[in-house]
């Protein structure tokens, strides 16, 4: 167990090494001179020149990255061009409100989820699962953006349910986290809804019935437990995608989570900010795999073994 | 059975489909009909007394980067920082003439180098602290020091040789030269205020995110990512002369929303979670002036929303025939229809008619829309069309690049069709925004189109003085003769002479034809009807006046 688990945040280093090598090449795959950019056309040569000293800008590749990670280490993830504080700063300022809607929105697409799953699987080929499978495949295939615009346009503007653009409290949080529920409990449902189909059909299930146990008791007691597995691991990789910030959904409803804050690095050209917030979300999202890993291992020991015999 | 599931379930999806539409459709009937009803009015209709109380919700694309003046190259920041403290001199909103502010008065030396003000007594900053003369020369030493690393504040003040102050209530400017557009900068909103320095001692690198001043408001937090709030300063009394309201505020508070989407902005407004909506564009404007729950005010901004620029050191370009031409070939009206929906004015000098020194003469000399004498031009200097109907000279084509960035595509290809037309074969290179100002800097292209914002002539300097090839004078334009124009436009104090220098100037531009100008266009502010008296003049949106319905 523990050399599973050592196994696994030793490739997570791998991978977060890997990360801060792109999110440090960013600024050089700019068309154009970055500090022109960032200063505008009425820049001076001379203010181009100390903006440019004082990224480092004029020193060798090696000797620039060698300074990135150095800094790193000392939680020095660089100064916002734009506001002048510490990206790490900025960053701890927004991560709040964005693991408060990536919660709640798979808190949705949990109970969602689930429940449609276990609905369609109970009533397998009837009108019920024919529903459910509708609402899977929009979910699927309607595009994210395009549901949170429609839910803008019925809830906020036609009927001034939710304001929008207001704020971070509850009631601001329904609409997006609903957005990102809808979209991330299809997968969740074909996953209950299919895994239970084919539990349902064995032949402990059976036995259960015939000895006349409750079809709730059934359900919930002795197939979900058994499906739950495969569910656990999406809903841990779904975690780790909305805590990266759901850039679109963000930008839409006005929360100021991540998302809004890398899309705004990104438009105002703050290239410190931008490779902070790339490099925290690989961080976040590599972090979230590794305790997915552990808690599937934990819940299911075959994972481990498995791990073992391969190595 | 199987067969016929994927039909059902198409069947539902329309039904779904159906739902929504329907559900859209009907809201959207209603809130037709109600526009409908109210469209002979479409000003608040009780013409009450203003109230105090509320508040006012402004929604911005932008998010300031420091509410430290001296330290922003935002205009966001002026903006707000504008309600948190006063300048000098004021702007009257209806004559665009100087006015007092903070100075009651001032005199101006006979050289033009010696500015003195006599301050306004009883003005207090918010935490407490009097407004002395002192204040104003601690300010705007820390403005010109260089430690500050001051950005636009700098540029305002440049040119101050000196700044003392011999008593309590009187502050003197020396400047290193005359300088027209000196007074007009101490105007500037936000940026020349003076700051409480027990408060820039107390807060040190904080500053910029409790920033204290002496005006309407005071500052109160600012959530990063969403919104900064002010609330009002009950003691304040010393708004500009020609404000109607000449006590405190209206509102309790002034809160600025951050939406960068103007989609999300546009919705918010709808939703009436803000109650104004500043740069909107001009093909969202339309719907807003139909509906008696808004209302929209409109000023011309200051500077050109589009102009073509020549590069001289192209041969082709040097030829003045072919710049007439090309100047004679462009339709300006029609480009205004296309990209800002009419909301325009065509611009035949490189000043539009908002900005000091605009010469009226030139809608009568600057070159019109006359295609068929583009082409004799070109023709006498010696072109013939090809059998591809482009114009030719010793067997090379009259062919350019036009260099521009993605937002002015869709006039790039217009002019692309209006050159075609009189013989010119124009290709477009769309690039990247940083890419682009780098080669028109560098000199490293033929064509290219641009807009600039900017409040005085003076700009006129940067784009065609021959110190600034390099810089923005992209034309790279070496002429003694305008240079000295445009050196003698910049000391000169007197008003009237003034004028004179720049109608030389924009007389030279456009003879020479180095430009194309295309358009000045509007900018819109939409507002709530809760929201009473809202103003905005060239320069600024003016809430002194403002008043929240109950």
């Amino acid at each position: 167990m523990k050399q599973f688990i050592l196994n696994r945040i030793l490739s997570g280093i791998l991978v977060i090494f890997g990360v801060s090598i792109f999110s440090f090449l960013l600024i050089h795959f700019i068309p154009g001179d970055p500090v022109r950019i960032m200063l505008g056309i009425n820049a001076t040569p001379e203010q181009v020149e100390r903006l440019t000293h004082h990224l480092g800008l004029d020193k060798p590749l090696l000797v620039q990255y060698g300074q990135y990670i150095a800094n790193l280490f000392q939680g020095d993830f660089g100064t916002s061009l734009k506001t002048g504080r510490p990206v790490l700063t900025e960053i701890l300022d927004r991560f709040p409100e964005t693991v408060k809607l990536a919660v709640f929105g798979l808190l949705i697409a949990v109970v969602i989820g689930i429940s449609l799953g276990i609905l369609a699987a109970r009533f397998k080929d009837t009108i019920i699962d024919k529903l459910c499978t509708v609402f899977a495949t929009l979910g699927v295939s309607i595009p994210s953006f395009w549901l949170a615009i429609l839910l803008v346009m019925v809830f906020s503007v036609k009927l001034a349910w939710f304001p929008i653009a207001n704020g971070t409290n509850f009631r601001d949080l329904i609409l997006p986290a609903c957005t990102l529920g809808v979209v991330a409990s299809t997968m969740i449902m074909r996953l209950t809804r299919n895994g239970m189909v084919e539990v349902l059909s064995n032949d402990y299930i059976r036995t259960a019935r015939a000895k006349g146990l409750e079809d709730r008791l059934i359900l919930f007691r002795h197939a979900l437990r058994n499906v739950l597995i495969p569910v656990v691991t999406v809903i841990g990789l779904q975690l780790a995608g909305l805590l990266g910030g759901a850039v679109i959904i963000e930008q839409v409803f006005n929360w100021p989570g991540l998302g809004t804050l890398a899309l705004g690095a990104i438009m105002s050209r703050d290239f410190p900010l931008i490779q902070g917030t790339v490099l925290f979300m690989g961080v976040v999202y590599v972090t979230i795999n590794i305790l997915v890993d552990i808690l599937y291992s934990v819940i299911d020991p075959r994972v481990e073994m498995g791990v073992k015999e391969a190595s | 059975m199987k067969l016929k599931s994927p039909r059902k379930s198409l069947l539902l999806f329309a039904i779904f489909i159906f739902f929504v539409f329907l559900i859209i459709g009907c809201s959207s009937d209603t809130s037709s009909t109600e526009g409908e009803e109210g469209t002979d009015t479409n000003t608040p209709e009780e013409a009450s007394t203003p109230q105090s109380g509320g508040t006012i919700t402004v929604g911005s694309l932008q998010e300031p980067d420091t509410l430290d003046v001296h330290k922003t190259a935002m205009s966001i920041a002026s903006v707000i920082t504008n309600h948190l403290g006063g300048t000098l001199l004021g702007v009257n909103p209806e004559t665009n003439e100087l006015e007092p502010y903070l100075a009651e008065d001032y005199t101006v030396s006979d050289d033009g180098k010696t500015l003195t003000f006599k301050l306004r007594q009883g003005v207090t900053f918010t935490d407490g602290t009097p407004l002395t003369a002192q204040v104003f020369k601690d300010t705007f030493d820390r403005i010109l020091n260089p430690e500050t690393g001051a950005t636009v504040a700098a540029g305002l003040v440049a040119g101050i040789k000196s700044t003392s102050a011999p008593d309590e209530q009187t502050f003197v400017i020396e400047l290193e030269a005359p300088s027209a557009p000196f007074l007009n900068s101490l105007t500037s909103q936000g940026y020349l205020q003076p700051l409480s320095m027990a408060a820039i001692e107390q807060f040190g690198e904080d500053y910029g995110r409790n920033p204290v001043g002496a005006g309407p408001y005071k500052f109160k937090e600012w959530v990063t990512g969403q919104s900064v709030t002010l609330v009002r300063n009950d003691d304040f009394n010393w708004p500009q002369s020609s404000a109607v309201n000449q006590g405190k505020a209206y509102p309790d508070q002034m809160v600025y929303k951050f939406i960068p989407d103007e989609q999300t902005m546009l919705a918010a407004l709808d939703s009436g979670s803000i109650d104004v909506a500043i740069n909107v564009a001009p093909k969202d404007v339309q719907k807003y002036r139909n509906n008696p729950d808004y209302y929209v005010l409109e000023a011309d901004r200051q500077g050109l929303g589009l102009f073509l620029e020549m590069n001289l050191e192209d041969e082709l370009l040097a030829d003045l025939n072919v710049r007439k031409a090309i100047n004679m070939a462009i339709n300006k009206d029609a480009i205004i229809q296309a990209t800002i929906n009419g909301e325009g004015t065509p611009s035949y000098g490189p000043i539009p008619s908002t900005i000091f020194g605009y010469d009226p003469n030139v809608e009568s000399y600057g070159h019109k829309l006359n295609p068929e004498e583009a082409t004799s031009l070109l023709e006498s200097s010696g072109y013939t069309k090809n059998s591809d109907g482009f114009m030719e000279k010793d067997g090379q084509e009259l062919a350019f690049e036009l260099s521009i960035m993605g937002p002015h595509n869709q006039a790039a290809q217009m002019i692309q069709a209006m050159l075609k037309d009189v013989g010119i074969n124009v290709s477009i290179q769309s690039l990247e925004a940083g890419t682009l100002m780098e080669q028109v800097a560098q000199g490293d292209y033929q064509m290219s189109l641009l807009s600039y914002s900017y409040s005085d002539p003076d700009i006129l300097s940067m784009f065609f003085h021959s110190s600034q090839i390099g810089g923005l004078n992209h034309v790279r334009l070496q002429d003694p003769e305008l240079d000295a124009l445009l050196e003698k436009g910049r000391t000169t104090v007197e008003p009237e002479e003034r004028k004179q220098v720049y109608a030389q100037v924009q007389e030279n531009v456009v003879e020479n034809a180095y430009w194309v100008p295309i358009f000045a266009e509007k900018v819109f502010v939409v507002v709530n009807s809760r929201v009473k008296d809202v103003k905005m003049n060239n320069v600024s949106v003016e809430f002194q006046d403002s008043w929240v319905q109950q």
